[in-house]
């Protein structure tokens, strides 16, 4: 009886740990995300595309996180604050804290990161959105930031993915490796090919847009190139990529198909706007920017050239964001009125015989080029005949920094997208001289310096009349939120996947049905 | 011969400079730099630090001065780092350049392979039935747009049939885009030997070679194909020019991690070192291959060493 016991006992231990090796080789979780474009860099402070930091964000962890609603909580630190005058912040960085390597993480790192963030060698494209800093320094736990003037985006800042902070022996060497405290560690990297990381089995969750609290479900994260969006497509349905980025066209047909799943970064923080040459007449009278306004019908941009999958954005901030109110902003804006927008014009003088003639200047973008085409139709039927002009996204910039000095020639009507997590992006476009030279005034100047220097209700209530002043008076027309690079789509087994602010990729809760 | 090798190497090396002088010089002319195609997906710097970023970058310089420095660099074999990244030019490319020749000759193989037994048949068949077949498939060779064949096949062999994968370099990757490349080449080249066959199927020693009794198949494979043969030459060096640079359609269907796919993405960011890396090493390629079927001809037809 004893030995038919023991055999039983072997043989259910045989098959418990038989079981177990099965369990724990299937069981490693692969995840493969297809992408059109491959990071420009891994190094979280030399990167610039939203490819990049989407990458990068999972390697490395920043100070703060956000919340749903724009509120700001912890992250790489477990607590801060704000001194009374604003110009001195204090971050108590989380106890335990480890590197990928193995080293500690603390407020010394913490440092020497901050520094590299702001050295000038460095070439961060993100180095002005760090603010006025004049210096840091280590007290105990805590790094201290001191400001040379009060900086109100300063906490938000430090959530975004351009505001990663990383581990000291990432950057030791003239060889950058990417070392964070992410969830997600790296692997490998070959060019245009394929990004390769895997779990950080020590990590600890700060983000409240994270349920899962500690280490990453899958074990392996393998981000693939593929630029043509129909072998992406082949690739999400062969199954060889879990993850995709669909096209516009695909992603509406995977949305009525139960084996796919597709996802909008409703947190983008982006946002598109129209703008004008106000400088050049007959523009630079607000009553015919307004008619523009007026004009477009951005139900039909959102619902036909988007496909339904973005939203109607009212104000000149996304939704979202710290103090962005939808309802308020839009008592402020032009409402679709296109009799009104055509009795404007033709006060003006303009007629069907007689029109006013503008460009449309745009850049190319999927969705982008249909709502331009409805835009055209739009203007048209109020006496605006507009000519598209479509230019390559960098040559775009380069050429609006021009149009947007002229005083005199062929007005022009632009469209264009931002994105952050925080409203101070309006600072950085029409501050002047501006985004491309979109500055305006020195009045509006003012407002946007003031709102940097105050915090809370105040500087909501400044940023409200930034909004305010820019819709009233027509200078820009908000459109629609998000906007580009926006969507994913998955195969129904990948469950918990979620987007984060700028577009971000979370994968902490992500599990794959088998 | 030596004098003939010798002029090659130095308008070679005139070429490859000129190339590199127009070529840095019109990145400049072309809208847009890298520091504003770096800022084009979020607007976060203030135009003072754009200004700075463009100075430390050098491109505040006047352009002359950039590509004169530029050049004196590539002299020294120096091809720069990259702007996105900061990583040596030389190495980016080199890592590339093995999947971009690998992706070439397997094309160039199949296109030969195909397009030489096609040609052949054409001319010897000329005016029948299987020369119109043979410039039928030629002309839709040549019509059918490359990137819409690559498509088509990844929907067939990685879709329907699951044979093979549809993105990667790895060896399994590389016969979609090879057979692609391949049967968009052998067309051109199937019309090349045709012609070449047919001009010299009408020389008097191929008229004397079937009047001395020699079998047909011999008139055929030793005494027409072979010197038709090396007219086919230059078409092949010039394919083969065209698939070091050209392929980059392929490259981007089949996300075939290959040099052209480095340029575009270069071009959008407007990565002026990363671009003007490709286009040395490109123009290199064009003109070493030139050279080389310059000398083969020399060595293939006495006559050519007398120019």
């Amino acid at each position: 009886m004893n030995h038919l016991r023991q055999y039983a006992s072997s043989l259910l231990a045989a098959a418990a740990f038989s079981t177990g090796l099965g369990l724990s080789a299937a069981g490693a979780a692969n995840l493969t995300v297809a992408r059109s474009v491959d990071a420009d860099s891994l190094d979280a402070q030399k990167a610039s595309t939203t490819q990049s930091l989407q990458v990068t964000n999972l390697i490395f962890d920043t100070m703060l996180t956000m919340g749903k609603d724009g509120s700001v909580h912890s992250g790489l630190a477990s607590e801060w604050s704000m001194s009374d005058d604003g110009k001195t912040y204090s971050f108590t960085i989380r106890d335990g804290l480890k590197c990928h390597d193995g080293s500690i993480f603390d407020a010394a790192a913490a440092k020497k990161s901050l520094d590299r963030a702001l050295d000038p060698a460095t070439l961060n494209p993100n180095l002005s959105a760090w603010g006025p800093i004049t210096g840091s320094s280590v007290d105990g736990k805590a790094l201290k930031v001191s400001l040379s003037e009060p900086y109100g985006p300063f906490a938000s800042f430090l959530t975004s993915i351009q505001a990663a902070f990383l581990c000291p022996s990432s950057f030791a060497t003239s060889d950058f490796k990417p070392i964070g405290t992410g969830p997600f560690k790296f692997v490998s990297w070959v060019r245009n090919d394929n990004i390769q990381l895997e779990a950080n089995a020590d990590y600890k969750n700060a983000n409240p847009l994270i349920e899962n609290p500690g280490k990453p479900h899958i074990d392996n994260l393998t981000f693939k190139v593929i630029p043509e969006a129909v072998a992406r497509m082949a690739a999400l349905r062969s199954g060889e990529a879990d993850l995709v980025e669909p096209s516009l066209e695909e992603a509406t047909d995977l949305k009525s198909d139960s084996n796919f799943k597709v996802y909008a970064a409703e947190l983008s923080g982006q946002q598109m706007l129209a703008a004008f040459t106000w400088k050049i007449m007959p523009l630079d009278n607000p009553e015919i920017r307004k008619a523009i306004g007026m004009a477009m019908n951005r139900d039909a941009y959102a619902n036909i050239a988007f496909e339904g999958l973005v939203s109607v954005a009212n104000c000149p901030v996304a939704p979202n964001l710290f103090s962005t109110d939808e309802a308020l902003c839009a008592t402020w804006g032009a409402k679709y009125d296109p009799d009104a927008a055509k009795a404007i014009m033709e006060k003006a003088g303009y007629t069907d015989e007689k029109p006013l003639t503008i460009k449309l200047s745009v850049h190319k973008l999927p969705g982008w080029d249909q709502m331009h085409q409805i835009m055209q139709q739009d203007l048209a039927a109020i006496h605006v005949k507009a000519e598209i002009e479509t230019r390559e996204v960098a040559a775009f910039f380069d050429h609006m920094k021009g149009e947007n000095e002229r005083t005199e020639g062929v007005p022009v009507v632009w469209t264009m997208g931002m994105s952050g997590v925080d409203p101070d992006y309006l600072y950085f476009l029409w501050k002047r001289p501006g985004f491309v030279n979109m500055g305006i005034n020195e009045q509006l100047d003012g407002m946007l310096e003031e709102q940097r220097k105050l915090s809370g209700d105040a500087r909501a209530a400044k940023i409200h009349d930034i909004e305010k002043y820019l819709m009233e008076n027509a200078y820009a027309v908000p459109l629609l939120s998000p906007g580009w690079g926006w969507l994913m789509a998955s195969g129904a087994k990948v469950e918990g996947f979620k987007m984060g602010f700028m577009v971000s990729l979370l994968f902490n809760d992500v599990t794959l049905k088998q | 011969m030596l004098v003939l090798i010798s002029k090659r190497i130095l308008m070679a090396l005139a070429t490859v400079i000129l190339v590199i002088v127009l070529s840095g010089t019109l990145i400049h002319v072309v809208p847009g730099d890298p520091v504003t195609a770096m800022m084009a997906q979020s607007v976060t710097a203030t135009p003072e630090a754009m200004a700075a970023m463009r100075s430390r970058l050098g491109l505040d310089q006047p352009v002359w001065q950039q590509v004169l420095i530029y050049l004196w660099h590539v002299l020294q074999g120096d091809l720069g780092t990259t702007i996105r990244g900061n990583e040596p030019v030389a190495m980016l490319l080199l890592e590339r350049l093995p999947n971009t020749l690998t992706l070439a000759v397997s094309g160039l193989a199949i296109a030969l392979a195909i397009g030489i037994p096609l040609g052949f048949l054409a001319a010897v068949h000329r005016g029948r039935i299987a020369d119109t077949i043979v410039m039928v498939i030629a002309v839709l060779g040549v019509s059918i747009p490359a990137f819409w064949l690559g498509l088509i096949m990844i929907q067939v062999f990685s879709l329907k049939l699951g044979w093979l994968p549809v993105a990667g370099s790895s060896w399994r990757n590389i016969l979609l885009p090879a057979l692609t490349l391949g049967l968009t080449y052998c067309a051109l080249v199937a019309r090349m030997t045709r012609s070449a066959m047919i001009e010299v199927l009408g020389e008097d020693y191929i008229r004397t070679a079937r009047a001395r009794g020699l079998r047909e198949h011999q008139v055929l494979l030793v005494h027409a194909l072979r010197p038709a043969l090396i007219s086919i030459v230059t078409v092949v060096g010039l394919v083969f020019a065209y698939l070091l640079g050209g392929q980059v359609i392929i490259e981007n269907v089949f996300s075939w991690n290959g040099i052209g796919r480095l340029a575009i993405q270069a071009m959008l960011e407007r990565d002026y070192p990363m671009i003007q890396g490709f286009i040395v090493v490109f123009a290199t390629s064009v003109v070493i291959i030139s050279m080389l079927i310059d000398i083969l001809y020399g060595f293939l037809d006495p006559r050519m060493r007398q120019r």
